[in-house]
């Protein structure tokens, strides 16, 4: 066997991402003070790697013998975990600064996150699921407690790590089981003797450690705990690629094993989904409610979100699918949005996170209120924004599966998660803020990724179709 | 029962005794020594499993590697012989319940799946495995050097001295 | 049968473990006690403990024995390609070549930030 170019054509933009922070790495050692020379770096790599994506998006197909998928569904999510990634870059280095913490690593292992997240969601075998799922975790583990001084930052990574390292043994076992089972993880091979034969108990319980350990890394109920301790702990950027492109790389692999492998898994699989989904949309948006902090706040959403798209895995129809692969760009661009306007807001030492800290800001600060203010309407789920469409096509397709108290469910969590969504934009515009209240300077970098973010949520909320073209085909 | 039989009940006892002695003995100390035992028992299952590579990585890293660093780690914590290391019991009955249905569960299907066994292979399998390497999981290969190094930078990073501003010294 | 292959080992294994036994029970068992306090103190003709033994290492050791696994792990990988590298010719030597040049990189790194330095 020798490697042709069309294997290496399959993996150009994850090879783009993994080479670029090699080179980042030994830049940021040779060179001094070179940390916004390794974003720039960075940043040129991530979008030749959305140009790589895009240009092998025609010609889907697998490489490396069937290890891995190219073109189609891989570089759909290539691009989507590129853009979190690239809008990651240009929120970070003003709050790396602010936090007295702008090193080069920080660039270099969001890096390493997602080339780890591309592979993930690329992945044809159980074997690159797991090495995917481990180059994301290991450097998000690192992220999270890159603030070392900070007590919360350093917790936030322990308890990922713990919470994470047992999950990942809870997939590797799984793994192993289907492995023992079906004797191969090659996801075709897989899917072949599942329609072939019905599979022994034991695959079963392969299967379940699988979606535990998927459960685990997309925050769903009741694999959720680590959220908001993470969420709040963890360096403001890194929570929003958290949120998203990890949340975006571990549905892509939860639907390429459930959906693409297993054909939905049958009814009790989609049942077992459905109640996680169910229990997940309430308990976010009920605990949300209750926080003060905007990061735990936005965790708890986070949680709730991930039961809206569970709701679409749940359904397992066309619908369903091409509904959560929409909803997951929708989310990317809304909660990276969010994300970044705290991370503006924010001071060093975890201060003006809270609801009243945004009083008055909408005055004060026009830009940062409007763009705030369509993030939150988007998670919201307030028309024409992206997050309308996102959770209307979800619960569409639960009626269409005959769900329909799915879909009821999660009508009322929106409408309850609306309270906690709006309450930010009322404090933004109809409380008074502080007298002398300083007017924060919003960095040029920054300003781009929000109006870009921005730009996301209203185009394809305006626009849905261009997503739904371009995913129309996967299932 | 015939003498492979013998051998794999002595590794299997190895095992789950130590493994009994890492978990509930009070002294980590005397827990991260246990492991040893439980470690090399697997060693030896892998043996009796024909799986010799395994067997010898096994040895190399968990007993040569990740048991030292378990050492040191222990040797990091301020009170090393008597450490309290079982916290808050208020979950014991939950906890005890869905650990019996969880494990019961497995035993149960394990006892019951028909098992498909594969012609046991004889020798070395190292050359077998540097083959599959270097062919069929071509790219896994090259992505677990990401993973490696992912973790050492991580490792790296982790354990950085911070003074002032400048970093990683 | 396979297993005989591995007697030797077992003989090996067997063997230390009675020599360790039996060397530390024996001194127990046929060494003269006479204990006294001068001779129980730590250090029986030098300089007093000044304070306790059990203190915390630095992480450093920590990083080292972290290190000295990832590079193991990377030996691992090794050994099976040094089987059959000879049947693959070039192209299973520059894939090993990539493997290897991804960990210099991190070698190189962790050198330069001096998380190999002890002072």
């Amino acid at each position: 066997m020798s490697v042709t170019g069309s294997d290496l054509l399959g993996i150009l933009a994850v090879g783009i991402v993994s080479v670029t922070a090699l080179i980042a790495m030994l830049a940021g050692v040779f060179l001094k003070n070179s940390a916004r020379l390794v974003m720039w770096l960075g940043l040129a790599g991530m979008a030749g790697a959305f140009a790589a994506a895009w240009g092998t998006y025609p010609s889907a197909g697998t490489a490396f013998g069937g290890m891995i998928l190219a073109g189609g569904y891989a570089s759909f999510f290539g691009m989507l975990i590129l853009c979190a990634g690239i809008l990651t870059f240009l929120l970070a280095s003003d709050y790396l600064r602010k936090e007295g913490v702008e090193y080069p690593e920080f660039y270099v292992m969001v890096l390493f996150a997602v080339s780890g997240m591309m592979l993930m969601s690329a992945a044809a075998d159980l074997i690159i699921v797991f090495l995917g799922l481990e180059i994301m975790s290991v450097s998000l583990y690192v992220l999270a407690g890159f603030m070392r001084r900070r007590e919360k930052s350093i917790e936030a990574s322990l308890k990922y790590f713990l919470l994470g390292a047992f999950a990942t043994g809870f997939l590797l076992y799984g793994i192993a089981l289907i492995y023992g089972t079906m004797g191969t993880t090659d996801l075709a091979g897989i899917a072949l003797r599942f329609a072939s034969a019905p599979p022994p108990s034991l695959f079963w319980v392969g299967a379940g450690l699988l979606l535990g350990g998927f459960a685990f890394k997309v925050g769903a109920v009741p694999f959720h705990m680590w959220v908001p301790d993470v969420y709040e702990g963890s360096p403001t950027p890194v929570s929003g690629i958290m949120s998203t492109g990890g949340k975006a790389a571990a549905f892509a692999a939860f639907l390429l094993v459930f959906v693409k492998s297993l054909g939905g898994g049958g009814a009790k699989v989609q049942t077992l989904l459905a109640i996680f989904a169910a229990l997940s949309m309430v308990t976010g948006a009920v605990i949300a409610i209750a926080q003060k902090n905007l990061k735990r706040m936005l965790a708890y959403s986070s949680i709730a979100h991930a039961g809206y798209m569970l709701t679409g895995l749940a359904a397992a129809n066309q619908l369903g699918e091409s509904g959560v692969l929409y909803y997951l760009v929708a989310y990317t661009f809304m909660n990276i949005g969010t994300f970044g306007v705290i991370s503006l807001i924010e001071q060093a030492e975890e201060k003006r996170l809270e609801f009243s800290d945004y009083a008055g800001l909408g005055l004060r600060q026009p830009f940062l209120g409007i763009v705030m203010s369509i993030f939150l309407f988007s998670l919201a789920g307030i028309p024409p924004l992206a997050g309308f469409f996102g959770k209307y096509y979800v619960f569409a397709a639960a009626v269409d599966a005959h769900m329909t108290w799915l879909a009821i469910v999660g009508v009322l969590a929106s409408v309850v998660s609306v309270y906690y969504y709006l309450r930010v934009v009322v404090f933004m515009y109809f409380h008074e803020g502080p007298e002398g209240a300083e007017v924060i300077s919003v960095p040029l970098l920054g300003s781009v990724a929000l109006l870009l973010s921005a730009a996301g949520v209203v185009g394809i909320g305006v626009f849905p179709s261009s997503i739904l073209s371009l995913t129309g085909w996967f299932f | 029962m015939d003498f492979v039989d013998i051998i794999f009940v002595v590794f299997a006892l190895i095992v789950v005794v130590s493994a009994f002695i890492v978990v509930f003995s009070r002294s980590i100390i005397r827990s991260a020594f246990s492991l040893l035992f439980t470690f090399f028992g697997v060693a030896g299952l892998y043996v009796l499993l024909n799986a010799d590579f395994l067997a010898v990585t096994q040895v190399l890293i968990y007993v040569g590697g990740i048991l030292i660093l378990i050492l040191f780690g222990v040797m990091l914590t301020t009170n090393v012989v008597s450490v309290e290391i079982k916290t808050g019991t208020l979950q014991t009955v939950p906890a005890a319940v869905i650990v019996a249905v969880l494990s019961g569960t497995i035993a149960g299907i394990f006892w019951f799946t028909e098992w498909h066994t594969a012609p046991a292979r004889e020798g070395p399998t190292t050359k077998a495995l540097g083959t599959l390497f270097m062919t069929d999981y071509l790219l896994p290969f090259e992505i677990a050097s990401i993973l490696l190094l992912v973790a050492l930078i991580g490792a790296a990073m982790i354990a950085r001295h911070e003074r002032g501003t400048e970093g990683g010294r | 049968m396979v297993l005989l292959d591995y007697v030797p080992i077992f003989i090996m294994v067997s063997l230390a473990g009675i020599f360790g036994l039996v060397l530390s029970k024996a001194s127990e068992i046929f060494g003269p006690k006479k204990p006294n306090p001068e001779k129980l103190s730590t250090y029986e003709s030098g300089m007093q403990p000044i304070r306790t033994a059990r203190e915390r290492f630095s992480v450093k050791f920590y990083l080292v024995a972290m290190l000295f696994i990832l590079f193991d792990v990377e030996i691992v990988f090794l050994y099976p390609w040094a089987a059959v590298v000879r049947e693959l010719r070039l192209f299973g030597f520059i894939e090993m070549l990539i493997f290897v040049a991804v960990l210099l990189v991190g070698y190189v790194y962790i050198l330069k930030k001096g998380a190999l330095r002890w002072d």
